[in-house]
């Protein structure tokens, strides 16, 4: 056990860094996810949408240079 | 001329062009690029228009797909929650979809819409541009992208901490 108060301070502000750290590392990858991030299950159905849209040849490959 | 490029087309199902590391040859498509873009006036937009000729130029074997502003405005009518991340690019993998389908793991995606501003747009879009051509012939690709979003989320963390300027993406 700690014997003063001084340690328990130490031990207060080390819990108060590591949480932090793991809440900004959490935020941080959420973030990162809007942004970027992998198409699993959950797009599924759009997924598909967009597979049967280039199937039934409703969507070609661009071959323009430029977005119009 | 970017005019003549060819843009090469899979035919039948959904991944029955997508090979195996071991089988496919550099130029047989690995990914179906889709761009959705209903045209707001944002930087995502306009690092897109400004770019795209390169994007197909650096991704010239794998096919793009361009819904355009009235197919965009649609699928953004039925994914409301997405209105305003586009520009969206998503890449379906046609290796993954051929052993799985859509159940699992089957692509990825980048909102640019979500980036506030030029550089950070154009930072996202070469990043992306680098990550398509790198990992083209990976074989766990899932894995890759799961490993440099663990590795990105605790070094932004870590900047922060120690002081340092927020990185350019999600800063």
């Amino acid at each position: 056990m700690p014997e003063r108060w001084s340690d328990y301070l130490t031990i207060f502000m080390s819990a108060l860094a590591v949480g932090y750290m793991v809440y900004e590392i959490d935020r941080r990858q959420r973030k990162l996810r809007e942004i970027f991030d992998v198409l699993d299950a959950e797009d599924a159905a759009v997924t598909a949408r967009l597979e049967d849209m280039v199937a039934s040849g409703e969507l070609q490959p661009y071959t323009g240079a430029t977005l119009v | 001329m970017l005019q003549e490029a060819v843009v090469t087309e899979p035919s039948g199902r959904p991944g029955t062009r997508a090979r195996a590391e071991t089988e496919a040859s550099p130029s047989t498509p690995r990914f179906r690029i889709f761009i959705v873009d209903t045209g707001w006036d944002s930087p995502g937009h306009k690092v897109l228009q400004e770019n795209f000729g390169l994007i197909r130029e650096l991704q010239r074997e794998d096919p793009i797909y361009v819904l355009g502003r009235e197919k965009s405005i649609e699928y953004l009518r039925h994914h409301e929650e997405r209105i305003g991340h586009d520009p969206i690019i998503a890449v379906h993998d046609l290796a993954a979809m051929d052993d799985t389908g859509t159940a699992d793991f089957h692509g990825f995606r980048l909102r640019l819409g979500l980036l506030r501003t030029h550089q950070q747009a154009l930072l996202a879009l070469q990043n992306f541009a680098r990550f398509l051509r790198l990992h083209r012939q990976s074989t766990d690709l899932e894995g890759e992208i799961r490993r440099g979003l663990r590795r990105e989320g605790l070094a932004g963390a870590i900047e922060i901490v120690l002081g340092h300027e927020a990185r350019e993406i999600g800063g």
